[in-house]
């Protein structure tokens, strides 16, 4: 299992080595590739936050676009009406989503099953109608333009209007963020969310305060996303209300199920493969949806577990 | 305190729960001194069941009072029973199904901490760690440590369903039919087994087979349409007319 020896100094030489290749990136491709790598980037740190409630915790939610959305504004609203930086706006982005998670999850924790994804939908369903309506601050569907100033990091300044520094940002941000989530999901708390998706009346029978700790997996998940969310409007300098509407946790539920939930690893796989195929088929047919379709279908029957699935599948 | 309750762990004083109309318990007064192992007899239906869901949070009794160590935890949630030092087994096997068996252990010793650190690894936790590892040796399975819960037999599920419950450290265990649809062979198995890993624990236990009530039971309580008929020793049961005509048929 994940315990051998051995595993660490693997894991480490080969996320170096994945990052270390993403780092030379730049020099290599043009300036349409760098923007899409960082798209990319942003939607493999979408994908992980819904894996640490879905494929960890047990609970399929459609909240995360939500968050996704509400970091979003964060930053654009940050840097566009209240005049910060941009290093505030992006601080903003976890902690504006964390408060609105904590406060949808006081709620959706409290049901299981069917009755969790509703509410959770149903949450999504009236921020996105808010933010679509309440024009004056979120710009409707037309969403919000924004110039970002420069992040000051103290050592260097991140110049975000240029698309390698964007680049280069995104990828800091989401691969330490994905290093804290893999130390959580093997931590003792990692644990307990386990043990809460494998068995929820077994979990608090041994003395688990379930409730709480779905709640905290749902706030960790939902800053996380927002993140993400937050990241995504500084690379396009642009956040819309489109950006709340519960289909985008759609994106997550693809790429987690097709690169295998639970296991962190897959929806990274998941987001950068389905992302690609798009990328790619887009210059040859129109009906990208229609090929990304096949394939989820296509795994769900054969390779239920997904991708990653697939390759420990083939070690046994 | 009256001087008789001095080492008395759970007492439950005048317990109902009703469902509806239907009284699944109906007034039931006992108490389990520690140390003792009290098995919970009846016909199908008498309540017994209910009672164990009673006294781990699941139901919440509709009256009565439910004291353990003294103190009332009628209307706790069960995952604060069961830090006061209740666990519990189940007639249907619940188990972490996708995780090892050694995970599953882990999960129930590690429940005992209270702050769930997530920035350390797991492993680090060397006293929880240590603890599983006994926790498997006094279960036999430590040779299935890596095995995958839903992957092992059905009788050696039985035996992890104990293993996990005792994983908490708990000062009195429930036990619901511990040997559910185990064969005789099996049973006398797991008895053997839980002998070993029992030792010395309080002890509540229902189940159906007589044969393992009197091997196993110091006292037993008769329950009858969710009232207490009749309690004494495995004896005295035995003897007594009444539990003969409603329950032993014979």
């Amino acid at each position: 299992m994940f315990l051998d020896k051995g595993k660490g100094a693997a894991f480490a030489f080969l996320y170096g080595a994945v990052l270390a290749a993403l780092a030379a990136l730049p020099f290599f491709a043009d300036l349409f590739y760098q923007t899409f790598v960082t798209e990319v980037l942003v939607w493999v740190l979408f994908a992980v936050s819904f894996d640490l409630i879905f494929g960890y915790t047990g609970l399929l939610s459609f909240g995360q676009a939500l968050f996704f959305g509400v970091g979003a504004y964060a930053v654009a609203i940050s840097v566009l009406k209240l005049g910060l930086g941009t290093g505030a706006g992006l601080l903003l982005s976890v902690a504006a989503p964390v408060v609105f998670a904590a406060f949808v999850g006081y709620f959706s924790v409290k049901l299981s099953g069917i009755h969790f994804v509703i509410i959770t939908i149903i949450f999504a369903l009236i921020a996105s109608t808010v933010a679509e309506t309440w024009t004056g601050i979120t710009g409707g569907t037309d969403g919000l333009v924004f110039m970002a100033p420069p992040l000051n990091l103290g050592f260097l300044k991140v110049d975000l209007m240029d698309i390698r520094s964007t680049y280069y940002l995104v990828l800091g941000v989401v691969s330490l963020s994905c290093l804290l989530l893999r130390r959580m999901v093997r931590s003792p708390l990692g644990k307990a969310f386990v043990a809460i998706r494998e068995n929820e009346d077994r979990a608090r029978l041994i003395g688990y305060d379930v409730p709480r700790l779905k709640l905290v997996s749902f706030v960790v998940a939902g800053g996380l996303a927002g993140l993400a969310g937050g990241l995504y409007a500084l690379s396009l300098k642009y956040a819309s209300a489109t950006f709340l509407h519960w289909s985008i946790s759609g994106h997550a539920v693809v790429y987690t199920i097709v690169g295998g939930a639970g296991t962190l690893l897959g929806p990274m796989l998941g987001a950068g493969l389905i992302m690609s195929l798009e990328h790619h088929l887009v210059n040859l047919l129109q009906a990208t949806d229609l090929v990304v379709g096949s394939v989820l279908v296509f795994m769900l029957l054969m390779a239920p577990r997904g991708l990653v699935g697939l390759l420990q599948g083939r070690r046994k | 305190m009256d001087g008789a309750a001095g080492n008395v762990i759970l007492r439950l004083e005048k317990v109902s729960k009703s469902f509806g109309g239907l009284m699944a318990v109906n007034y039931a007064s006992f108490s389990v001194k520690k140390g003792e192992l009290r098995a919970l007899i009846g016909p199908n239906g008498a309540g017994k069941t209910t009672l164990l869901n009673l006294i781990s949070g699941v139901h919440t009794a509709t009256s009565g009072r439910i004291l353990f160590l003294g103190e009332d935890i009628t209307r706790l949630s069960p995952d604060r029973i069961s830090h006061k030092g209740i666990s519990r087994t189940f007639q249907v096997t619940s188990l972490f199904p996708g995780l090892t068996v050694q995970e599953n252990i882990w999960a129930a010793v590690q429940s005992r901490k209270r702050f769930l650190n997530p920035f350390v690894r797991a492993e680090r936790w060397r006293d929880v760690g240590e603890k599983t590892e006994s926790m498997l040796e006094l279960t036999g399975l430590s040779d299935k440590a890596g095995v995958v819960c839903s992957e092992l037999s059905y009788g050696d599920q039985r035996i992890l369903e104990v293993g996990v419950a005792l994983s908490t450290g708990p000062e009195l265990l429930l036990l619901d039919e511990p040997t559910a649809g185990l064969s005789t062979q099996e049973s006398m198995a797991l008895v053997k087994r839980m002998r070993s890993m029992i030792g010395g624990q309080t002890i509540l236990l229902v189940e159906h087979d007589m044969g393992v009530v009197m091997e196993l039971s110091d006292r037993i309580t008769v329950l009858h349409y969710g009232e207490i008929l009749a309690e004494g020793t495995p004896a005295e049961i035995m003897g007594n007319e009444e539990v003969r005509k409603v329950y032993l048929g014979c």
